[in-house]
């Protein structure tokens, strides 16, 4: 026989306005197995609970619904209530008599209808349901951080700092992302280089710290605390152990005219390279697709340089298999393209400014690379297509961002400032140069952005002009840059010696599948999801699974930073205790009925499902069956859906109560 | 070609390597067939095969009887040969514990099974040893005629056909008793806690039956016809069956029991799925 009690709150006016709170209540009371049903004000409140707690004792219930709000907002607080009248949580449920019912309905007389069915399959349901206990699993204090940017850096020190070990992975050859291409940050000036090295130095220098650069991750399986990761270490065809960076293999290389990514494509590289001086690790990597050796198996004389014998062809790539329990994703950003290629149909780049094909229309991160001393051109601002130094040079801001016609909706954040400070970093280099800004507005919110800004226009000259920019030509040995002045309405004409697009910040043209591969969403522009806009900004959907950086949303050094500890501090929280304690919501396959068609193994979102031997007391294999790793499975119902003999259940939502359910609302 | 059959039976009954062959005896009345299993080579002379080879032997491999006999070999037409792939794709049987004796087939009944003119695997596909002369499979058959007639119907004249048709069934399970890749040992007819399918011959609970019969088979049916064979009260199921299967062909590319790599499609996730029913 079933004990339960109906406990129905008005949630103030939220439900009581549209729902007749007292007629509920007695319609509720004559349930078969409702011993109690009363109705009251604010059931969250501590008199809500007690008069739960008192009832329990004093009807000895066997079960409890709450009819309330959203099982989202309060089942938390009702089971905890029950619990300390000694009732096992999971025999309380709510039936949500707000969001389902009292805030989208206006006739009270039909609301009140609903709100009786409501309860009455949530009655019928409880009757049904059993205790259930908390599953424990151990948690693995080592924590994966994907991507060497300053995000990824930042995360990787202060995890170990906490005292953890940490696998850091990046797919270049060097850590450093995009802040070690950058000349000097906004709004101080200093030297990115001079403030990150140290930090990249320190990330390869821990002893907690284990750095795979030229390196992926593959694959990713398992669940918050329990994670097993695949990751591909890139043959770098250079042992690394043996390697002391002298170089010598590098400045023999015959192959020296190969665009050199880091410099984004302003300089060249060889085909044995290290991507920048200061780069960490120092040792080189060979890449195959331009290394004579590999392309016609000629050559090789950089083995023959190599005083040390750390050249090796015949590298392979390897796969490290890693257990990990937390994941920092950190892989940072990329620039909107502005030529014909575009990763995606909907982006539509700049043809009108005619980047294919004019040398001297470059975007930031090049202007970045001619401003820096470690650049091609030592830090000189010259232009590529002659060397010359620009006289005027034209910075267009927004370019691809807030532009839904190519594309982009968003704002970028960060190119105002650096816009700014491109324009400030030339007038020092070029006394006797005119740097123009092309502008929508200027977004300058942040410690000493606008003060930046100011002193970029008041103190070194520079020009804004307040309009879009239609076109780009040629004339002479200048480009011509067309635009509106939307401030004196007129049209205007800037002879330039160099162009500036800032492009827009953009997720990594494989970031959809990247997140598929680990189990994240992605928002459709492609920058990773937090699990709540506002009050969980960096954890994803996925528990165990954090953000850092740019690979979130445009961020600039210091929200990229701040965000990277942030999600340290979360994965810390998470290695405080030992075990974890999950819901018991955990399908469970009964072995007798199980017919090992393997429909639940191969639908399993979350691979929880495994194959299971049955063998007999010597040890003969009877038959094999499905099994769930309780551990894994997040409730999801999936297997329940496939299995065609009914052989799985899940518990606390298995074919009975469902059924019940159903049965309940089809009544009368 | 029965010569070279029985020869093969005994050479591998003889050396060892199967303990039983399934295939066909005569069935005691003229032009009958039923089910054999020859354990001992001095019987291989029991074996036959002729027109009226209708049953599909994969059905036995999954009987715990059969399988406790020892490693099996079998006589398979194309069509039950597709069975016999889906039952591997289904982890119920390995490809290498099982012998194919496969034999090429030109059809089977007289008039011919409805399923034979519109075959394709007259020479079957996966085999150990092959009898019979290779048949080149046929080109541009459409394998779903009959179910574009029957959709020329309004929704209301199908639904009243079925239901007609349905309304007769007897609950006896013999559509399922001799499906192939029918193998769970507790169906989902017999649960009762709680209870999918009404038991009482009622119209409805039929319905319930035949079409979660049908939809448990969708992607996985491969049209050997032997349900409808056996249905004793004559519902036409393989109409039923072709239905669900040019949708998912339509929908998926996939005909079951041509490739035991390719993942079944209800069990298979790709993001170029057609996702149109999502709204
Ligand atoms: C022109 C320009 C000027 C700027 N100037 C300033 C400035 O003055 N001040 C300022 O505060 N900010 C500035 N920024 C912004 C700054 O670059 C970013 O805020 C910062 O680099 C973000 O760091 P991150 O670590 O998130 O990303 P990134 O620097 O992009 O680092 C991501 C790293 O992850 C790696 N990675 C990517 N995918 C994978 C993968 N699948 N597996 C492994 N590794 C992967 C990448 O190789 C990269 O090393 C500027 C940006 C631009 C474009
Ligand atoms: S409910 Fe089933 S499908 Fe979902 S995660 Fe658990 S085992 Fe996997
Ligand atoms: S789907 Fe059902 S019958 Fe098939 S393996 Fe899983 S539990 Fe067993
Ligand atoms: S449903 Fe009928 S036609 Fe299809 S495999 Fe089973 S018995 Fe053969
Ligand atoms: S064989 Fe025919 S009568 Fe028997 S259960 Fe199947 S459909 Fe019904």
């Amino acid at each position: 026989m079933s004990r339960i009690g109906v406990f129905i709150c008005h949630c103030g006016e939220n439900i009581a306005r549209t729902v007749d709170c007292a007629r509920l209540a007695e319609e509720s009371g004559k349930l078969p197995g409702v011993m109690v049903s009363v109705d009251y004000k604010y059931m969250c409140s501590d008199p809500g609970q007690n008069m739960i707690k008192r009832a329990i004792a004093e009807h000895k219930l066997d079960g409890v619904v709450v009819a309330a709000c959203s099982p989202h907002m309060h089942e938390p607080t009702f089971r905890a209530a029950v619990v300390q009248s000694g009732m096992n949580p999971y025999l309380c449920e709510m039936a949500n008599i707000r969001e389902h019912c009292s805030w989208v309905h206006t006739d009270r007389e039909l609301a009140t209808e609903k709100a009786i069915d409501l309860v009455r399959v949530m009655v019928e349901k409880v009757k049904r349901n059993q205790e259930l206990f908390p599953i424990r699993v151990p948690i693995t204090k080592r924590a994966l951080v994907i991507g060497g940017g300053i995000a990824g850096i930042q995360a990787a020190l202060d995890i170990a700092a906490g005292g953890h070990e940490v696998i850091l992975v990046e797919r270049q050859p060097s850590v450093g992302g995009n802040m070690a291409r950058l000349s000097e940050t906004f709004p101080t000036l200093d030297c990115s280089q001079c403030i990150l090295t140290p930090r990249m130095v320190e990330v390869a220098r821990d002893p907690r710290i284990t750095l795979y650069t030229y390196a992926e991750v593959e694959e990713v399986e398992g669940f918050v605390g329990n994670f097993k990761v695949k990751i591909r270490q890139k043959a770098k065809s250079v042992n690394a152990d043996i390697c002391n960076g002298c170089g010598d293999c590098w400045n023999k290389c015959p192959m020296k005219k190969i665009p050199s990514e880091f410099d984004a494509g302003l300089g060249y590289r060889t085909a044995i390279y290290v991507p920048f001086p200061q780069a960490v690790p120092n040792t080189p990597v060979i890449d195959r697709e331009h290394c004579l050796k590999f392309l016609k198996d000629k050559c090789g004389v950089c083995a023959k340089v190599c005083t040390r014998g750390a050249i090796d062809y015949e590298m392979q790539d390897e796969i490290i298999e890693a257990e990990v329990g937390a994941i920092v994703v950190a892989t940072g950003y990329d620039l909107y393209g502005i030529g014909k290629e575009q990763p995606n149909e909907r982006w539509k780049g700049y043809g009108e400014y005619n980047y294919d094909t004019y040398k001297d229309v470059i975007n930031g991160i090049q202007f970045e690379r001619l401003l820096s001393a470690s650049g091609p051109t030592q830090g000189e601002v010259r232009r590529p297509s002659d060397g010359k130094v620009p006289k005027s040079v034209a910075f267009i801001a927004c370019v691809g961002s807030r532009d839904p016609e190519k594309g982009i909706e968003y704002c970028s954040k960060i190119c105002c400032m650096y816009v700014a400070k491109h324009a400030m970093l030339y007038k020092h280099k070029v006394h006797d140069g005119q740097p123009y800004i092309f502008y929508m507005d200027i977004r300058a919110g942040g410690k000493n952005y606008e003060e930046f800004v100011r002193r970029a226009v008041e103190e070194d000259g520079v020009l804004y002009i307040r309009g879009r920019v239609s076109k780009i030509y040629k004339d002479g040995d200048q480009l011509v840059v067309v635009g509106a002045d939307t401030l004196s309405d007129s049209q205007v004409q800037i002879r330039a010696d160099l162009v500036v697009l800032a492009t827009a910040m953009v997720p990594h043209k494989n970031a959809y599948e990247f997140a598929q591969k680990i189990g994240i969403a992605c928002g459709s522009e492609g920058f990773y999801s937090e699990a709540h806009p506002k009050l969980r900004p960096v954890e994803t959907m996925t528990a165990g699974i954090y953000l850092a950086g740019a690979c979130q949303a445009p961020k600039d050094i210091p929200d990229a930073v701040a965000q990277a500890s942030a999600a340290a501090s979360k994965v810390q929280l998470l290695f405080s205790s030992d075990e974890l304690e999950r819901e018991p919501i955990v399908a469970k396959v009964n072995e007798v009925t199980c017919v090992h068609c393997r429909n639940c193994i191969r639908v399993c979102p979350y691979s929880a499902i495994d194959d299971k031997e049955i063998r007999d007391r010597h040890g003969n294999l009877i038959r094999m069956v499905a099994e769930v790793n309780e551990g894994m499975c997040m409730g999801c119902g999936t297997c329940v859906a496939a299995c065609p003999s009914k052989s799985v259940q899940l518990a606390g939502f298995n074919d009975e109560q469902v059924f019940a359910e159903i049965l309940a609302l089809g009544h009368e | 070609m029965i010569e070279q059959i029985r020869e093969k039976a005994k050479e591998l009954l003889t050396s060892g390597e199967v303990k039983v062959v399934i295939g066909y005896e005569n069935g005691g009345m003229p032009e009958t067939t039923r089910p054999v299993f020859i354990t001992s080579p001095d019987e291989v002379e029991r074996l036959i095969w002729n027109k009226h080879c209708y049953a599909n032997l994969a059905n036995f491999f999954v009987r715990k009887e059969v399988a406790s006999l020892g490693k099996p070999a079998i006589i398979a037409k194309g069509c039950d040969v597709k069975a016999i792939t889906v039952l591997v794709q289904e982890s119920q049987i390995k490809r290498e514990e099982i012998v194919i004796l496969g034999v090429t087939c030109e059809g089977v009944g007289e008039p011919l099974l409805s399923k034979c003119p519109i075959c394709d695997v007259n020479t079957p596909r996966d085999y150990n040893f092959l009898f019979g002369k290779e048949i080149a499979p046929k080109n541009g058959i459409n394998k779903s005629a009959d179910v574009e007639e029957f959709e020329r119907k309004s929704p209301e004249e199908r639904w009243e056909f079925w239901e007609e048709q349905f309304s007769r069934c007897i609950k006896c399970y013999a559509c399922r008793q001799v499906c192939p890749l029918c193998y769970c040992e507790v169906c989902i007819a017999d649960k009762n806690q709680p209870q999918w399918i009404e038991t009482s011959s009622h119209t409805r609970g039929n319905v319930h039956w035949n079409l979660i019969r049908a939809w448990h088979l969708s992607g996985r049916c491969i049209d050997c016809g032997e349900c409808e064979r056996a249905c004793p009260v004559g519902i036409p199921l393989s109409l039923l069956n072709r239905r669900l299967a040019k949708s998912v062909k339509e929908r998926f590319g996939y005909e079951p029991g041509y490739d035991q790599e390719k993942a079944p499609p209800f069990t298979d996730f790709k993001q170029e799925d057609s996702q149109e029913f999502i709204r």
